[in-house]
């Protein structure tokens, strides 16, 4: 049961002192409130009770009790009913690095056959087949790229775009090709080299294919001559980022960096010029995956900061934060495969977080991240709430007066998101709603 | 006055102090070997091993380099920084009762010592170490009251906080009505003897102060010695251990 922790994890489990501060800030306990169960505090508690079965002084002497299936039916839910945030990582008094520790768990499980819960299971089979978890044609990565922006095949910036910008919510990804193009910044594309980063397996316990993707993935990257590798996706940066470097063996010659950071420092330089005032009050979500999961990485400038600076520095928009921001913001629920394993868990999450953007009056919830957009949206639907979910880049980029309409092309049925329609002076916030039904019975979930 | 009167000898005393070292060395030994059972690193093969996990915990410990092992000891393992930045009073809690406790076993442990010098009169320094023992009174009852003060904390946090009390299993409630009762046991034992810190002889018994001190060195040994690395107080350990293989955490 111990196969994929490391010893000081097995350390740190012990190191809860039962202080009880994660299960004032855990976003999953926060909806359910009868399931104390699935906080940090109670699952330590579980692992160890699990563990002495077979590795206590009394086992020692009396001999190891099996693992029952009802106490591993419960572990597992309880294990699986996390969305790997982070938030009592940073809050712990005992320093122990939670979302590392849940991601150890989870192998064991699925390893003894109790993991991963509900579609879970279906990543590592669409992502062996196909690359990406929609089902979506490797050769139509680039699809939706307008034809007017050069795209390289190499060169010193590489754009990840991810695979949910490439077939799912393109208006971020012509948004992002759009900046990039209007700046005069040449990018490359890894187009069908380009595979899915992976993350859902590994926050889901199932890095079989994780080690495939990461090495194909910085070897691509390395070919195209990436020096610096721009993410508008936060479980892809995420991933590349922490996970990639961890499996793959050689030297890793790029950056990785959150597009925000990137165009912030154009912002700084006076390249972006902006001509239509977004009057909206606008707050920004951090994703955790690209903050609290990177803070520590990449410092909490880039991780925090940058995107709020981005959003601040268009015209006309009313900024203001929410209660939970920064580290100790509260998780929108999609994360560490809840959205595909336990969606009810992740709906009432969301819908939480949008009730979070009510108190102060936002008309737009901007983000960096699609899976939080994709499960924000979820959860303002189903609350029927008038808030308007997008990412910074698209707010930029309708600012900037920039052409983001997305060409035709086979998955344009399949897109489903708010999008900003602008005039020669004014935008505003119109929902695109899906025409078909999607196969992607996965893909929401990272 | 010692509670070698009753029917203890000086000799048996020392005898159940190695004894009592020995069983808690093991339990620390046993469960550094049971961390051992994980692997070195994200995709290593497990080790199953004391020294590879002592290993491991010393290169994740000296990892960003000696400087930032010294700021971690000092910050979050001496000052409880990451305490304090949650809650004010959990921290005005734990630095009591840790100090406390940590201050009463040192100081217990340097008794022991001086006791060992005077019965054997080494170096002939029997009578300056029956004085050195008369000083540790002060400290002794400076850190028990501190200890007092962080135990009546906890003990109040968890009947009087609903959330607090909602959560607390019957291993919260053991261990700190444990460490409670010891530190209350430890201080009517210090009164009965009469003349004590603050209470005078208020509480003076001196007859039974032995029998009374007997019951707080029995419990206290109980839980510390042979309870701590059987069960999950082993956190006492774990987690400033945790602290430093993480810098200081997340």
């Amino acid at each position: 049961m111990t196969g994929y922790m490391l010893s000081t994890q097995l350390m740190e489990v012990d190191g809860c002192n039962r202080c009880q501060e994660c299960m004032k800030w855990c976003p999953t306990f926060a909806v359910r409130p009868d399931r104390p169960g699935i906080t940090p505090m109670y699952k330590n508690a579980r692992w160890r009770e699990l563990q002495a079965k077979s590795q206590s002084l009394r086992a020692k002497i009396f001999g190891p009790k099996p693992l029952t299936d009802d106490e591993m039916k419960v572990f597992t839910e309880d294990t699986y009913s996390c969305t790997t945030c982070g938030v009592c990582g940073t809050v712990c008094e005992a320093g122990i690095k939670t979302v590392e520790l849940w991601e150890a768990m989870r192998p064991n499980l699925v390893k003894r056959g109790d993991g991963p819960v509900g579609k879970q299971n279906m990543f590592p089979k669409l992502v062996k087949a196909d690359r990406n978890p929609y089902m979506a044609k490797q050769e139509d990565r680039l699809c939706w790229v307008p034809k007017d922006i050069k795209v390289q095949e190499s060169g010193d910036i590489v754009y990840f775009a991810g695979c949910t910008a490439a077939y799912r919510q393109q208006a971020l990804g012509v948004a992002t090709v759009r900046i990039l193009d209007n700046l005069g910044v040449p990018f490359a594309m890894l187009g069908k080299d380009e595979w899915c980063c992976a993350s859902a397996m590994v926050r889901t316990g199932q890095r079989e294919v994780m080690a495939e993707h990461a090495v194909h993935n910085v070897d691509a990257l390395k070919d195209a001559g990436a020096k610096n590798v721009l993410f508008a996706c936060a479980g892809c940066l995420r991933n590349a980022a922490v996970d990639w470097p961890m499996w793959y063996e050689g030297y890793i010659p790029y950056e990785t960096m959150p597009l925000s950071v990137y165009l912030r420092e154009r912002i700084r330089k006076g390249d972006v010029e902006y001509k239509i005032p977004l009057n909206y009050n606008v707050t920004y979500h951090d994703p955790c995956h690209n903050g609290r999961h990177l803070m520590h990485l990449k410092g909490k400038d880039w991780s925090f900061e940058a995107s709020r600076d981005c959003i601040t520095s268009i015209p006309g928009i009313k900024f203001r934060d929410m209660v939970r921001n920064r580290a100790l913001q509260r998780c929108c629920g999609a994360g560490g495969g809840v959205k595909a394993g336990i969606p009810d868990l992740a709906l009432d999450c969301a819908k939480a977080r949008v009730k979070d953007g009510e108190e102060v009056a936002a008309d737009i919830m901007a983000s960096t991240c699609p899976f939080c957009r994709r499960n924000i949206m979820d959860g303002r639907n189903d609350a029927k709430s008038g808030i308007k979910v997008l990412d910074v880049v698209e707010l930029m980029a309708a600012s900037m007066g920039l052409d983001t309409t997305i060409p035709e092309n086979p998955y344009t049925k399949f897109q489903e998101q708010d999008v900003l329609v602008c005039g020669p002076a004014t935008c505003k916030v119109e929902t695109v709603e899906r025409k078909a039904p999607g196969k992607d019975l996965v893909g929401e979930a990272h | 006055m010692a509670f070698y009167t009753l029917g203890l000898t000086f000799n048996l005393v020392i005898f159940l102090t190695v004894i009592i070292l020995a069983v808690w060395a093991y339990g620390i030994y046993f469960n550094f070997k049971k961390w051992g059972l994980g692997s070195t690193g994200y995709h290593d093969q497990l080790r199953n091993s004391f020294w590879l996990f002592l290993a491991t915990w010393i290169h994740e410990a000296f990892k960003d380099g000696l400087w930032v092992f010294l700021r971690t000891v000092v910050l979050d393992v001496l000052l409880l920084r990451r305490t304090l930045a949650r809650s004010p009073v959990r921290w005005v809690m734990h630095m009591s009762m840790f100090y406390g406790f940590l201050m009463l076993a040192a100081l217990s442990g340097l008794g022991l010592m001086i006791d060992i010098v005077e019965h054997f009169n080494l170096l002939g320094l029997s009578e300056q170490a029956e004085m050195a023992k008369e000083l540790l009174s002060l400290p002794f009852d400076i850190f028990g009251y501190l200890l007092l003060i962080g135990a009546t904390i906890a003990v109040s946090r968890r009947i009087l906080l609903k959330f607090v009390r909602d959560n607390t299993s019957a291993y919260d409630a053991l261990l700190i009505g444990a460490v409670f009762l010891i530190t209350v046991t430890g201080f009517y034992a210090e009164w009965m003897r009469g003349n004590s810190f603050l209470i005078g002889n208020a509480f003076e018994y001196p007859i039974y102060a032995p029998h009374f001190a007997m019951i707080h060195t029995v419990l206290a040994i109980g839980l510390f010695a042979l309870i701590l690395p059987w069960s999950k107080y082993i956190h006492v350990i774990a987690t400033p251990m945790t602290l430093i293989a993480n810098r200081g955490g997340e």
